[in-house]
């Protein structure tokens, strides 16, 4: 269990963690999710004392560790460019960790030969034990890092960016593959990553991270549902926003109107409404009830068909199967009614600030 | 087709002519008439010549004083390294700027500085001399002299080098529970050691040869504080040129030696680096 309370950190003025409180438990693979520069690797690096914070403190199993050195608190960190020792073999390196340790608490060479090749054929590496960094590719050197963590028997496994440096390709195969190793040895973990694919695939719970601040935690399904901030919403795939008035429970925008029957409290109010692209439906007769619109643009990326449909002056972007496509015998130009489902919305508070507010 | 950058074959020719002629006019002849010279009255000569006390004890000094000066500024040249490429702090680009300055400054001036800080009328003259300390004219001051001026060897060759490597390999190692003198023994020096090897052999070709800042402070005291440079010179102003060549061979095979060594550890470090950008 590492919780973290109220950490901030700042280099040369610029706030990398502007008052983080998470809390991590035991067995969990967690996901730091967040753009470049939103904190999520000096956050690892403080959980794993590479960096310390400037105030706040960090707690591994309720044990304040806060100003522990990384050497002092066993974790398992695997490094972006894996930091393999390039003058050593792979042996070397994943034996690394215990030969360093003092003669009472060393192994002994067998064991520690024993314990590398165990892990090795764990990582899948048997047979490259002899081999230097420079002659793997990137996933085997990934996994010699992974090897080389895990020798310390860590109480928790850190990984910075574990795919990033891998073709698109390895990369599924690695992650699906980490996701069954974390099943099978029950280690806490920790990975940061910019991929919210990644994150929502691989992880127990994601921690989305903006501007050294937690937007939000939750299981994927949640955060891919009820994203609780704007950002979460834009960054966790592919969004509308549409910048409307709500008045007496009905949001407009132009032409477009959107029932937000749970605002009906509310009295004439500027909000912004989310709507993913697959909660549009389209209906070609325009017999029923909708906003009328005009498709602008079909394209077929396999399964599914991208639509940029226009409403008075708004383009929206909207995601239909290849076989509802087929059904709908969709043209470019043709007229359709569009029927929004899932909007949720979040009230301009002084046009600045957004507060997050229940869906319909 | 012709590639637009190849100069016609005579061109080619004719530079690479001019080029050899230039290597063989300027630095192969020099070194043959000093073994030339130096043999010219035959082995048995060039044997007494070298067994003089004076000489023994000149080659005595210089191997001496590079004992302890190269030692000194491998210590030194990894510490300042270390600091400038693997920390930032103020006053970062001013240690760099004082790391370079010995070769920026004569070593004439050099040796001046030590004589105006350590002689009798220096700075520190008149402590050292109530403490029966003689720095100036004595060893203590050639091994200063010889210190500052090799400073740079070592560190400049290894601060681009452990630049590029950054410091992840050192933060993976101190994760894994390594200690400081672990981290720098089983990770940081493996990594460096090729390029300080260079380096080393660099240093020790010129703590060998420094003739100029070491002639303002040894005050040429025949059998106590001439170095093996100093000494040539001195035999070749008494027209002992057999004697005055065969010290000087001795330096050029040094110099041999150096640059053969030089070559070997290139071809070896020029493999390493390949190794790291592959990385």
């Amino acid at each position: 269990m590492i919780q973290l309370d109220q950490v901030f950190k700042s280099f040369g003025g610029f706030a990398a963690l502007d008052g983080v409180s998470l809390s991590i438990a035991e067995g969990e693979l967690v996901a730091l999710l967040g753009p470049s520069g939103s904190g999520k690797t000096t956050l690892l690096r403080i959980i794993a004392g590479l960096e310390f914070p400037d105030t706040g403190s960090v707690l591994f199993d309720g044990g304040d560790l806060t100003r522990a050195t990384a050497r002092d608190r066993r974790v398992g960190f695997v490094f972006q460019h894996y930091a393999l020792f390039r003058h050593m073999t792979v042996f070397d390196n994943v034996a690394f960790g215990l030969t360093v340790r003092s003669r009472a608490t060393r192994p002994g060479k067998a064991e520690i030969a024993e314990r590398v090749h165990r892990l090795l054929h764990l990582v899948q590496l048997d047979g490259l034990a002899y081999r230097y960094p420079s002659q793997l590719s990137g996933g085997q050197r990934q996994r010699v890092a992974l090897a080389r963590a895990l020798a310390i028997e860590p109480r928790m496994l850190l990984l910075d960016e574990p795919f990033g440096a891998l073709d698109a390709r390895v990369r599924k195969e690695l992650r699906r593959w980490l996701r069954r190793l974390h099943d099978d040895l029950k280690i806490t973990g920790v990975f940061v990553t910019h991929d919210q694919e990644e994150a929502l695939e691989v992880a127990d719970r994601v921690v989305v991270m903006n501007r050294g601040r937690v937007e939000q935690v939750g299981t994927p399904s949640e955060i891919y549902d009820q994203p609780a901030t704007p950002f979460v919403y834009q960054f966790l795939g592919n969004v509308n926003a549409i910048n409307c008035r709500i008045t007496g429970g009905v949001a407009r925008a132009g032409e477009l109107t959107l029932p937000a029957p749970k605002l009906a409290y509310l009295g004439d109010s500027k909000a912004v409404a989310f709507l993913r692209p697959h909660d549009i439906a389209i209906e070609p007769s325009l017999a029923g009830q909708g906003t009328p619109a005009v498709i602008r643009y079909l394209s077929v990326l396999g399964a599914l068909v991208r639509i940029e449909a226009e409403v008075g002056d708004q383009l929206l972007d909207i995601e239909i199967t290849r076989q509802r496509l087929a059904e709908l015998q969709l043209k470019i130009g043709q007229v359709v009614l569009l029927a929004p489902r899932n909007p949720r919305f979040f009230l301009e508070d002084d046009g600045e600030a957004v507060i997050p507010d229940a869906s319909i | 087709m012709k590639p637009s950058l190849t100069e016609a074959p005579w061109a080619r020719y004719a530079l690479t002519a001019a080029a050899l002629a230039i290597v063989l006019l300027f630095l192969a002849l020099p070194l043959f008439v000093v073994f030339s010279e130096a043999l010219a009255k035959g082995v048995a000569v060039y044997g007494r010549a070298l067994s003089d006390p004076d000489t023994l004890s000149a080659i005595r000094l210089t191997l001496t004083v590079a004992a302890i000066a190269v030692p000194f500024n491998l210590v030194f040249g990894v510490a300042a390294a270390w600091c400038v490429a693997k920390f930032d702090f103020p006053g970062k680009s001013i240690l760099v700027s004082l790391i370079d300055l010995p070769f920026s400054v004569s070593p004439v001036v050099s040796g001046l500085v030590y004589v105006l800080l350590f002689g009798a009328q220096g700075w520190f003259g008149p402590w050292l001399a109530a403490h029966h300390l003689q720095v100036i004219f004595a060893v203590p001051g050639i091994v200063l002299a010889t210190v500052f001026v090799t400073f740079p060897f070592v560190a400049r060759e290894l601060i681009p080098l452990m630049e590029e490597q950054g410091t992840d390999e050192e933060e993976a190692a101190v994760v894994l529970g390594a200690g400081p003198w672990q981290v720098f023994f089983r990770v940081t020096l493996p990594n460096i050691k090729w390029g300080l090897l260079y380096g080393v052999l660099l240093c020790n070709a010129r703590a060998m040869g420094e003739f100029g800042a070491v002639s303002v402070v040894s005050g040429h005291i025949r059998g106590l504080t001439v170095t093996t440079p100093l000494q040539v010179e001195i035999l070749y102003n008494e027209y002992n040129f057999t004697a005055a060549f065969a010290v000087a061979s001795l330096l050029a095979l040094l110099g041999l030696v150096t640059l053969v060594a030089k070559s070997v550890v290139e071809w070896r470090f020029g493999g390493e680096l390949a190794a790291n950008r592959r990385h």
